[in-house]
């Protein structure tokens, strides 16, 4: 229900733009700085209809796409006809996993590790400095935090490079340089997006353990005489973990969207940029082909969450 | 509940390790390089010496086995190309245009330079000579040359023009498809080199369709399109050449292709010019316009398409090695465009020209120009660009009748023509920049322009007031019919910022003046979508485009022909978004049309259109399109300039492939 209603969703919303993917089309032919016709544009108008199936009611292409869907066709992009949605989505998305998959993880074991300790050993000076940079970096506009990083690493002491996923002229290869040239390319976007995601993570995990470390069995685990770092992690973080896991999930399943302002930023070459592009274009398909991964992604991940809740906490798996 | 079972001395060594994978991994170096087996060109005959490269450049490598000394770097303004590996011109929408396809590895019959030309404006390219037609121009017969070759050995021949045609006529979906099946009766090729095209109607422009301004039906090799079942889908990947570059190597993820001299460039058209001096030609996506800027500054791009005015004044001020199209102020190369404010003629209203006209007398230029260029601007108050050898067509012969123009304010005759504002913007450009701005009257001239309209709210209030228009007690205009008077001023966003910033300073002109105006900012699907249908009021953008280096204006006069015309909530054909109709207008477009492309009549009917346009103002003219085309001169030298305006330096138009034979490595 989920994934149909979504789909249904993002058929209908790009149709209510003021904007039509034949006119884009159409507009860039008659700039393209060729002559062009009056008359050749009513031709064009009409050979672009029928090839982008924009042909007919809006319920027959809805019914059509669904027809497409069922077969695993996602149909050509209309911005860059006839080159198939799934293709495109295929280039991008190694990309953004790669990058979003690591970073997300982690400034999610790093940020909540750390929130833990902190809320627990309050009397530590190194976790109150965090404590104060967390809370700092936490309100800072993500594309500001990018730029900064951006200009500080990449200009002033250029230690990383400045864009892209590599540089101008690199084959595309499975070899240690390319790999290597690709982590350095990788690092700034990537540190950006840990900072940013830590920062939330930290404060999240020191708010709900600072509530739990006076719980009873805490109290009593202390009285017990168990060392610190078990009760730590095993009494403390561990309690607290659920909302953490389930925030974990929801983030992960919105990696298929990419993370659009950094990619944006960096020139990396993933879903955000990909998605930008369709709508920029109206590709009504390519949209459509984005979010069902996107909406795919998120039910996933929900699922997948259901299923490993009774891992992280046996007392659901007793319920 | 299991236990945790990682100690603090693991947890902590695992951190370490992980810290210094990281670390690691950011002090690599780039990628070695890898041997690419090189596109293998028939053998053609040896290639002509060329200058030793610099010192600086030897032993550096731009993609494996591509030495930096021999490569020119380009900017592919496109940005990333998605998909990558799309060569297929003949299909519209395509995005591999720019990354060298168009420039260096196809080619067309004609080209017209939107500058002085490398042998004269016109170029007869893949033909001999210039078109031929019959009395009544029914009939155009093509002379192609002989010995050019395909990058695959095969001969190029009447065969492949006479394929391009009959292939895109008979398949939908094609770029030119509308065209031909309009225009094209039949081809008769008499012999191996002659192509003779009957056309269902007159058409003294047909060759237009295969003439070179910054794109044109490009020729289609036919022996490799014959063997493809679907032309549509047809990536083209490797695409053959017929010009004297062929496509080496490319990123799958569309970040940069290079293209790599033939050993048979002799057998293309280009030869004639001489040897291509760069070996290869690198096209990138070098990404914003600051990004440009410090890769232009690090050496790794030798040539800018365009930047923001900033931009290039930083590069003026830091990298000496930059120039512009201009050696200073304003630098940027004028595009043969002009960017108008199109008022909606359909929408009352502005369906009157003395509405029009005050509009154009409440915006002062001068701001404007500062606003969207900091001065660097080549203005024009005339309905064609101030550029390429237009001054010469029609600035110049024009300036006494412009500076005589009246049109009536108060019932008394008004002379609107300013011929010193192009003065004001230098002395205006001057405060910030300095000695860097011109102060010579000619120089100015040229840079800048030769006048705009009066910026005089006085004589724009009596214009208003003459057509019903009154004050509300806010001193806000009300409209005759006693509305509030409300103009967005469509315009691009962050796209194209001068235009932006242009929208945003006439709005503020106007909003000082008393209308409510703001500047509309839409991407550019909607500004693709919203003008055709008639839904806007003012719209900040291009509907004139010219040869620039040839007179002949039917190449946007053509869709204002009232035959064209669509009502509001109808689509518009082609450029007249602005909906004008005109029966003096239609005249002229109907006497261009019966003339010959070079008959000397056609500029003096060019002549009366500036006149109709600039009495009856249906849009108004602002200025050209400036282009900061940067070049680097660290390692090549000889690209075109205002002294030498050989051809068009910005990198994405078809014709910057006659820079080729003209630049070589620096001498040192």
């Amino acid at each position: 229900m989920v994934v149909f209603l979504g789909v249904t969703l993002t058929f209908i919303i790009p149709r209510f733009s003021p904007n039509d993917p034949v006119e884009t089309r159409v507009s860039q032919m008659m700039m393209s700085g060729g002559q062009v016709n009056p008359e050749a544009v009513i031709h064009l108008r009409e050979a672009l209809n029928e090839m982008y199936g924009l042909k007919g009611s809006s319920l027959e292409q809805y019914l059509a796409f669904w027809g497409r869907l069922f077969r695993g066709d996602l149909g050509p992009s209309l911005s860059t006809f006839p080159t198939p949605v799934t293709e495109l989505i295929a280039r991008a998305m190694p990309w953004t996993l790669g990058l979003l998959l690591t970073s997300i993880i982690v400034s999610w074991v790093v940020g909540n590790l750390l929130g833990g300790i902190a809320s627990y050993y309050t009397e530590s000076r190194v976790m109150h400095v965090i404590d104060v940079l967390s809370q700092a970096v936490r309100p800072i506009p993500y594309y500001i935090m990018a730029l900064v990083l951006l200009v500080v690493f990449a200009y002033f002491i250029p230690i990383f490079p400045f864009s892209g996923a590599y540089p101008a002229g690199t084959r595309v290869e499975w070899s240690l340089n390319f790999v290597l040239t690709v982590i350095k390319h990788s690092m700034l976007p990537a540190i950006s997006l840990v900072i940013v995601g830590m920062g939330g993570w930290f404060l999240g995990m020191k708010s709900l353990t600072s509530n739990i470390i006076s719980e009873d069995y805490v109290v009593y685990a202390e009285t017990a005489g168990l060392r610190p770092r078990r009760i730590l992690f095993s009494y403390v973080i561990r309690n607290a973990l659920l909302p953490q896991v389930t925030g974990l999930a929801l983030q992960l399943g919105m990696i298929f969207n990419g993370a659009l302002i950094m990619e944006v930023v960096f020139g990396y070459p993933g879903m955000g940029m990909l998605t930008l592009q369709a709508v920029m274009a109206n590709d009504y398909s390519l949209i459509m082909g984005i979010a069902i991964f996107s909406i795919i992604g998120v039910a996933t991940s929900v699922l997948i969450l259901d299923l490993l809740y009774p891992l992280f906490d046996p007392r659901v798996r007793h319920q | 509940m299991s236990e945790f079972r990682i100690t603090r001395r693991e947890f902590l060594i695992q951190l370490g390790l992980l810290t210094a994978g990281s670390a690691l991994a950011s002090c690599a170096g780039p990628a070695a390089p890898t041997a690419v087996p090189a596109t293998g060109p028939t053998a053609g005959p040896a290639a002509t010496a060329v200058p030793k490269p610099t010192a600086a450049a030897v032993g550096k490598e731009v993609a494996p086995g591509v030495p930096r000394s021999e490569t020119l770097i380009l900017e592919n303004p496109t940005g990333r190309v998605v998909p990558a590996d799309d060569f297929n011109r003949w299909r519209p929408g395509i995005q591999s245009a720019s990354t060298g396809l168009q420039q260096l590895g196809l080619d067309a019959l004609w080209y017209i330079d939107p500058d002085a030309g490398i042998s004269g404006v016109w170029d007869n390219s893949l033909a001999e000579e210039k078109p031929i037609y019959n009395k009544d121009f029914t009939q155009m017969t093509v002379k192609l040359r002989k010995g050019i070759y395909w990058s695959d050995g095969v001969e190029f021949t009447a065969d492949d023009l006479i394929y391009t045609v009959d292939i895109q006529k008979k398949t939908a979906g094609l770029a030119y498809t509308g065209q031909f099946q309009s225009y094209v009766a039949s081809m008769e090729k008499p012999d191996n080199y002659t192509v003779v095209f009957k056309l269902t109607k007159p058409n003294s422009r047909f060759h237009g369709l295969f003439t070179v301004r910054w794109s044109a039906c490009w020729i289609m090799p036919k022996h490799v399109f014959e063997k493809q079942a679907d032309p549509v889908a047809f990536k083209f990947n490797p695409p053959l050449s017929l010009s004297a570059y062929v496509l080496k190597d490319f990123d799958p993820n569309g970040n940069w292709y290079v293209w790599q001299r033939r050993e048979d460039w002799q057998r293309t058209t280009l030869a004639r010019f001489g040897m291509p001096g760069p070996k290869y030609a690198m096209y990138i996506a070098p990404g914003p316009s600051d990004k440009k800027v410090i890769a232009q500054t690090a050496k790794d791009l030798d040539v800018i398409h365009d930047i923001a005015p900033e931009g290039m004044i930083t590069l003026a001020k830091t990298n000496p090695t930059s120039k512009g199209w201009f050696k200073s102020f304003p630098w940027a190369h004028p595009d043969p465009t002009l960017p108008a404010v199109m008022l909606n003629l359909a929408k009352s209203p502005y369906e009157m020209k003395e509405v029009r006209w005050a509009l154009t007398l409440a915006i002062d230029i001068v701001r404007v120009a500062m606003a969207s260029y900091r001065g660097a601007a080549t203005i024009s108050g005339i309905h064609v660009p101030p550029t390429g050898l237009y001054p010469k067509y029609y600035f110049d012969p024009l300036e006494q009748w412009l500076k005589d123009f009246t049109i009536d304010v108060g019932g008394q005759p008004y002379k609107p023509w300013d011929s010193e504002a192009p003065k004001r913007i230098a002395d205006e450009a001057r405060k910030a920049l300095g000695n860097l701005v011109p102060t010579d009257a000619a120089e100015i001239r040229k840079s800048i322009g030769m006048g705009w309209w009066k910026y005089d709210v006085k004589a724009a209030e009596q214009l208003l007031l003459s057509k019903g228009f009154k004050r509300d007690s806010n001193k806000m205009w009300l409209k005759p019919n006693g509305e509030a008077w409300k103009i967005p001023l469509m315009c691009e966003g962050e796209t194209r910022p001068i235009m932006n910033r242009a929208a945003a300073m006439i709005a503020e002109n106007w909003k000082e003046f008393g209308i409510d105006s703001f500047a509309d900012v839409r991407d550019s699907a909607t500004r693709a979508n919203l003008p055709s249908l008639g839904e806007f009021d003012a719209h900040l953008s291009w509907t004139i485009e010219t040869w620039g280096g040839h007179p002949d204006l039917f190449y946007f006069l053509e869709s204002w022909h009232s035959t064209y015309l669509r009502p509001l909530g109808e689509r518009s054909v082609a450029r007249n978004w602005f909906r004008w109709k005109n029966a003096e207008l239609d005249k002229i477009i109907d006497q261009i049309q019966n003339l010959d492309f070079d008959d000397p009549k056609g500029l003096e009917l060019g002549k009366e259109f500036v006149k109709l346009a600039t009495r009856e103002q249906p849009t108004i003219p602002i200025m050209s399109y400036n282009v900061f085309s940067v070049v680097d001169e660290t390692y090549w030298e000889g690209f075109p300039t205002a002294e030498n305006p050989y051809t068009n330096p910005v990198a994405n138009w078809a014709n910057t492939k006659y820079m080729f034979p003209k630049i070589k490595p620096k001498a040192k």
